[in-house]
C-alpha cells in the first residue's frame, strides 16, 4: 500500500524467480536433472502461469488448454519449415493464431460455468486433436508428427542448448512479471470477483462476460507462447501436444502447486517434470501410480497445494 | 417527471401471468414500498428493473432512458443498484476490496480497466472506498474477509458496495428478511440515514419496516397493482385487506 516501496520490494517474487531460474544450469544437474529439462520446465512455467490466471483467479477450469499450446506449436513448426528459420515471426504468428482460436472458443464456451465449461473446452481440444490426426494430416504429419524443421535461428544465433535455455528463461521471467502486474491491477481484482460472485459483479456495473473472455484469451496467449517455444526448444511437434493428456497435466501441475498463487503452479510444473523425467527412472513404469497418490494426498490433505504447505511451515517457524 | 416510469408492463412465465399491465411511477427522492402477498410479482418486477427478466410487453423508463433490453451491468452504470434478499457480497475478498470494485466500476465503466496499473496505488479511489465503509460503520473491519462478517455487517457491506457507485435509485429486495429484531431496527436506521436524494424502492413483508420507511406504498396482488397511496391510505384499504386475508384463507 506504500507508494514509496521500491521496484525490488514490489517485485520480490519476480526477482527471486529470476535468480532461481537463471542459476538453474548450475544447480539443476546436482539434483540429477539433465540439461534441456530445465528449458522444458521454464516453458511449462509460462504455460501454467497463464493457466493460473484463468483457473486460480476467475475459477474457470479449462480442460482444453492443450489446444492453444498445440495449435501454436504446429503453427511455429510450419512457419519454421515453410517460411523462415527465424523464430520471431514464427512465434508471433503462432501466438496470434492461438489467440484468435481462443477468442472463438471463449465466446462459445464461457456461456457455461463449472463442469459444462470444462467439458466444452475438452471437446474443442479433442476436435483439434482429431483434425490434426486426420483432416490436416498433410500439414501436421498426423501420427508421426511434424518434423523436418531447420535449426531455429534468432537473428544470427542458432537456437540450441544454452541459447534456448536463456531465451526461454528470459521470456518466462517477463511473462511472470506481466502476470504479477495483472494480478495487482483492477483487472486482477475483477478476475477474483468473477470467482467470488459473478451476479454481484454484474450488478456492480461490470461486464463480467468480457472480463472472463479477456482472461481466457490471455491464458491462451501464455499457452500459445509456451507451445511456440516448445518447438524452438525441440524442432518437433507431436499430436500429443494437442491431446487431453497435455491439458490434464497442466491442471495437475496447477493443483499440486496451489492455484491462485501464480508461484504455486510453477512449483507444480517443476516438480511434475522433475518427477516424470528424473525420479521416474528409479520407479519405472509405476511412476504414474505414485504421482496419482501424491495428487490425491495433496487434494485431500492440502487443497492449497505446495503453497499451502509452505505457508503452514512458515507460520510454524515464525511461532517458535 | 418521475425518475422511474413503468408503463403497462406484462410478463408471463408460460401460462402464469406474473405481471399484468403494471403501471407505476416513482418520484425522485422518495422511498416507495412494494408490498403484497407471496407470489404477487414483487420480486419479478424488481428483476425486470435490473435487466434480469425481459417483460413480454410494456416499457420502463429511467430518467427518460429506456431500460428494456439493457444488460444488468449497463443498468447499474445508469445509476440503479440492487440490494439482494440474501446479502450479495464478494465472500473471499476483504471488505476494502469489496468496495474497491464499484469504485473502479464508477471510474472506468463496465470494461475499460487498465491491466497494468497497480490498484493499491490509486490513493484517492481507495480513500473514497474507505470513507464509504466507515460511513456504514465497518471502519474496524476494513481488512476482514467478507465471509467472516455477521449477517448484519454483510448487509452493511452490500449497502456500501451499492452506494460507492453513487446510485440514483436503490432497489431493496426484502432487506430485513431473516433478521433478528435489533438487526431489523439497525437496517431501518441505516436506510433512513442514507444520503439524501437517493430514490428507494423497497420490497418488504415486514409491515413495521414498510410503515417506518416509506412515503408511498403500492400493493401488488396476482401481478396487478391493486392499491396505491400513503401509508395511512393503505392501512385501512379494503382491497388490501382482502388480498392478504384471501391468501390466509387458502
Amino acid at each position: 500500500m506504500n507508494i514509496q516501496q521500491g521496484f525490488l520490494q514490489r517485485n520480490k517474487a519476480v526477482v527471486i524467480f529470476a535468480l532461481i531460474a537463471l542459476t538453474m544450469p548450475f544447480w539443476f544437474p546436482l539434483l540429477g536433472g539433465y540439461s534441456g529439462l530445465d528449458t522444458k520446465i521454464m516453458i511449462f512455467c509460462i504455460f501454467v502461469v497463464g493457466f493460473d490466471l484463468l483457473l486460480g483467479y476467475t475459477g474457470y477450469l479449462s480442460f482444453g488448454h492443450a489446444a492453444f499450446f498445440g495449435i501454436a506449436a504446429y503453427t511455429t513448426g510450419l512457419m519454421l519449415k515453410d517460411f523462415s528459420a527465424q523464430i520471431i515471426p514464427a512465434i508471433m504468428v503462432a501466438v496470434l493464431v492461438s489467440t484468435l482460436v481462443a477468442v472463438i472458443i471463449g465466446l462459445l464456451t464461457l456461456k457455461r460455468t463449472g463442469i459444462y465449461f470444462s467439458i466444452l473446452t475438452l471437446a474443442f481440444a479433442e476436435m483439434f486433436h482429431s483434425m490434426a490426426m486426420a483432416m490436416l494430416q498433410e500439414w501436421t504429419g498426423g501420427e508421426n508428427g511434424l518434423t523436418g524443421m531447420p535449426t531455429p535461428m534468432l537473428a544470427g544465433i542458432k537456437m540450441q542448448g544454452d541459447a534456448v535455455f536463456y531465451l526461454v528463461t528470459l521470456v518466462a521471467i517477463i511473462m511472470f512479471y506481466i502476470a504479477k502486474r495483472i494480478e495487482r491491477s483492477p483487472v486482477g481484482l475483477m478476475m477474483r470477483a468473477i470467482k467470488c460472485n459473478q451476479q454481484r459483479l454484474e450488478y456492480t456495473g461490470i461486464n463480467a462476460r468480457k472480463y472472463k473472455l479477456l482472461t481466457f484469451v490471455i491464458s491462451a496467449m501464455y499457452a500459445g507462447l509456451a507451445g511456440a517455444l516448445m518447438v524452438v526448444y525441440e524442432p518437433f511437434v507431436g499430436h500429443e501436444f494437442l491431446g487431453w493428456h497435455q491439458s490434464g497435466e497442466i491442471v495437475i501441475m496447477s493443483v499440486i502447486g496451489g492455484v491462485g498463487t501464480l508461484v504455486g503452479p510453477m512449483l507444480g510444473a517443476g516438480f511434475m517434470l522433475y518427477f516424470e523425467n528424473v525420479l521416474s527412472v528409479d520407479l519405472g513404469e509405476q511412476w504414474l501410480l505414485v504421482l496419482g497418490f501424491i495428487f490425491m494426498a495433496v487434494v485431500i490433505f492440502m487443497p492449497g497445494g505446495f503453497m499451502e504447505a509452505l505457508s503452514r511451515l512458515y507460520k510454524r517457524i515464525k511461532q517458535e | 417527471m418521475p425518475i422511474l416510469d413503468i408503463h403497462q408492463v406484462s410478463l408471463n412465465f408460460g401460462g402464469l401471468k406474473a405481471l399484468q399491465n403494471v403501471n407505476l411511477k416513482i418520484e425522485e427522492g422518495t422511498t416507495h414500498a412494494l408490498i403484497g402477498p407471496n407470489g404477487a410479482g414483487k420480486s419479478t418486477l424488481l428483476n425486470v428493473l435490473t435487466g434480469m427478466l425481459e417483460p413480454n410487453d410494456g416499457s420502463v423508463m429511467f430518467d427518460g432512458k429506456p431500460l428494456l433490453n439493457v444488460k444488468p451491468h449497463d443498468i447499474n452504470q445508469l445509476g440503479i443498484a440492487k440490494v439482494f434478499q440474501t446479502p450479495a457480497v464478494f465472500p473471499e475478498m476483504t471488505v476494502l476490496e469489496n468496495v474497491t470494485i464499484p469504485v473502479f466500476a464508477a471510474r472506468d465503466g463496465s470494461f475499460r480497466m487498465n491491466m497494468f496499473e497497480s490498484s493499491s496505488h490509486q490513493r484517492p479511489l481507495i480513500e473514497f472506498a474507505e470513507e464509504q465503509i466507515c460511513e456504514l460503520g465497518l471502519k474496524d473491519k476494513l481488512h476482514v474477509r467478507a465471509d467472516s462478517l455477521s449477517r448484519g455487517d454483510k448487509r452493511r457491506l452490500e449497502m456500501a458496495i451499492c452506494l460507492a457507485h453513487k446510485p440514483r435509485l436503490l432497489l431493496l429486495d426484502e432487506p430485513t428478511a431473516g433478521m433478528a429484531r435489533h438487526e431489523t431496527e439497525q437496517t431501518i436506521e441505516l436506510l433512513n440515514n442514507l444520503q439524501d436524494g437517493i430514490t428507494k424502492v423497497i420490497v418488504e413483508h415486514d409491515m413495521n419496516v414498510v410503515f417506518s420507511l416509506s412515503e408511498k406504498i403500492s400493493v401488488l396482488a396476482q401481478g396487478q397493482i391493486i392499491a396505491e397511496g400513503s401509508p395511512d391510505d393503505i392501512k385501512g384499504h379494503p382491497k388490501v385487506i382482502e388480498a392478504y386475508l384471501g391468501e390466509a384463507q387458502v
